[in-house]
């Protein structure tokens, strides 16, 4: 019998949806710094996927480790089993098919599979330049599953067609999947108002859950591409009772997914918050 | 008889790094960057570089500023969750930097066959993403002259000059890794020329203990700095984190032209021994340090 939480927040709720993703012998990869992929790959270290294999870093199956805002490489490293190149990780995991997970976010993406990191506008005349894809563009084929996350479910984001394709799922159904040498698995998104998931080309994203208290209207009406909705739809699982206490205690006490949900004029005081209690950790006031 | 020195100071840069230069700059994310050879670059006034990086921050984003380089290829620009890179933004939408953006695993197998002295090598790279089109000159799409089946050429990467940061060296250029290596070895391998800084260097016998962390040859390696720190406000694990207070700091000053001049005029137009001084001194560097020591395991 599950105790489930009746408090919890949008972000723990997204990091244990996004830490069932994981299955246990999974090879999970971290990419840059994102607290809340991190903590949820954690998260199912420490439950239900201890045999998952995690890169993080140069660092290969490093012991699971407590996050903080200053420390996951550092911990990732002296925890590690084994060290790497990003040249030796592509070889035995990329471009072999072989990783299962490595959540990604993006500026834009579309009902077609395609993300943006690029740029909002004119490629060569940008309204905004982002960061540029690093490894998305890529994992995102060639890993068993494109798992993303967005903290913020709205047209601005789910676009029908995004300005850039800076990366693309490209071979989405299960059998061309296979054709092209790569593992079939889903597309499936996890925001902050639901899930939703594509596994054929020509077919829609499909709502696969909505979040506990969110209408099914409010999710339609922030994203920018159609939706297939099934009835009726249904509701996200919500953390446990055991799951937050763990984020909030082990994985995370020191607050680092909230920080994506800040709005930017309060992150810095955030970030500022976070470092002080860092500082107090380590016997410096 | 004793074997050949390859240690110098940062200011030997210049005999290497010459105006206009293609330079490789190693590090990932905020790790490892070599940032004390980023701030001589500036220091010494060299123009007209063209920068290769694979997924960069502060480091990219300080030439940038400084008017260093005349062209980027990246795949990744961004001070994560500092947020997006200052002047990187400001250079491109505003004054037009010409650049090169490329998947981040492109530029690594593109070093690599820079470093075998091959024109290209294929892979089953990003079929689909607009990259490919907008850049002819680093993708092309080949046939496989076995199978027929359609793949990714990506175009060799062939740096004048790699920098990057690591653990220790000895005196002859035999460099061990213990962090954060990125696509720093492929790199060196690729580069005409390589400088490394590194935290310490040790004697031979020394290196010669654990001879499984040596990750680059010394026949690879042409200039070696001494640079405690030298990675700074990037981090160099195992030893120390990056430095989010000075990354905060930058992102304040960085946020226009005006205060960024202010910046290199306080951080980065001194003798380095000043700038361990400008940003906090030894209290700064022990605190990262035990930052770096004091991690928590879960199981």
């Amino acid at each position: 019998m599950k105790h489930y939480a009746d408090d919890y927040s949008v972000g723990e709720l997204m990091c244990v949806t996004l830490s069932k993703e994981i299955e246990d012998g999974d090879v999970v990869l971290l990419g840059s710094f994102t607290p809340l992929a991190y903590a949820s790959y954690i998260l199912a270290k420490i439950t239900h996927a201890p045999n998952i294999t995690l890169l993080a870093y140069a660092a290969v199956d490093p012991r699971p480790f407590q996050l903080s805002f200053t420390r996951a490489e550092a911990a990732a490293t002296r925890g590690a089993a084994l060290l790497w190149t990003m040249l030796e990780d592509l070889n035995s995991v990329h471009l072999k098919g072989r990783g299962d997970v490595e959540a990604i976010s993006s500026i834009q993406a579309d009902q077609y599979g395609n993300i943006n990191l690029s740029v909002v506008g004119e490629y060569d005349k940008p309204k905004l330049r982002g960061p540029g894809g690093a490894g998305a563009p890529e994992v995102i084929k060639m890993h068993r599953k494109m798992i993303g996350y967005f903290t913020s479910h709205s047209k601005m984001t789910f676009v029908p067609k995004v300005d850039f394709i800076t990366g693309t799922r490209y071979v989405i159904d299960p059998e061309d999947r296979i054709k092209s040498g790569y593992r079939p698995g889903p597309i499936r998104y996890i925001t902050n108002l639901a899930v939703i998931a594509k596994e054929k080309k020509d077919k829609p994203f499909k709502i696969e859950s909505v979040h506990p208290g969110v209408k099914v209207e409010d999710v339609i009406n922030n994203t920018g591409f159609e939706l297939e909705v099934p009835a009726p739809v249904k509701e996200t699982e919500k953390p446990t009772k055991d799951e937050v206490k763990l984020i909030r205690e082990q994985v995370d006490p020191y607050g680092t997914i909230a920080f994506d949900f800040k709005p930017g004029k309060e992150r810095l005081g955030y970030l500022k918050s976070i470092l002080q209690k860092e500082l107090e950790s380590i016997g410096y006031a | 008889m004793p074997t050949e020195s390859k240690v110098g100071k940062l200011s030997d840069i210049t005999k290497i790094i010459k105006n206009g230069d293609k330079i490789a700059i190693g590090g990932a994310w905020l790790g490892n960057h070599p940032m004390a050879i980023i701030r001589q670059i500036i220091r010494s006034g060299i123009k007209d570089l063209t920068a290769i990086t694979v997924v960069s921050s502060i480091d990219i984003d300080m030439l940038i500023g400084a008017g260093c380089l005349k062209r980027l290829m990246f795949s990744f620009v961004s001070m994560e969750a500092f947020g997006l890179a200052p002047n990187f933004r400001r250079a491109i939408e505003k004054e037009g930097l010409p650049y090169d953006e490329i998947t981040g695993l492109a530029v690594i197998i593109g070093l690599e066959a820079g470093g075998r002295n091959v024109p290209f090598l294929p892979y089953r790279g990003p079929f689909g993403s607009d990259l490919v089109k907008q850049r002819p000159e680093f993708y092309k799409v080949i046939k496989c002259p076995f199978t027929g089946e359609d793949l990714i050429a990506a175009a060799a990467i062939t740096p004048d000059v790699a920098i990057i940061h690591a653990t220790r060296a000895d005196h002859a250029g035999t460099i061990q890794m213990e962090g954060t290596s990125a696509t720093d070895i492929e790199m060196m391998r690729a580069a005409k020329k390589r400088i490394v800084s590194v935290e310490e260097i040790v004697s031979t016998e020394e290196i010669r203990r654990s001879p499984a962390k040596s990750k680059v040859p010394r026949f690879q390696v042409d200039l070696v700095i001494e640079a405690p720190l030298g990675a700074h406000p990037t981090s160099c694990v195992p030893q120390y984190v990056f430095d989010p207070w000075h990354m905060m700091k930058y992102m304040e000053m960085a946020a226009t032209p005006d205060t960024f001049k202010q910046y290199l005029n306080d951080f980065v137009m001194k003798p380095e021994w000043e700038y361990l001084e400008a940003i906090g001194g030894m209290k700064q560097a022990s605190i990262l340090r035990r930052l770096a020591r004091e991690v928590k395991f879960l199981d």
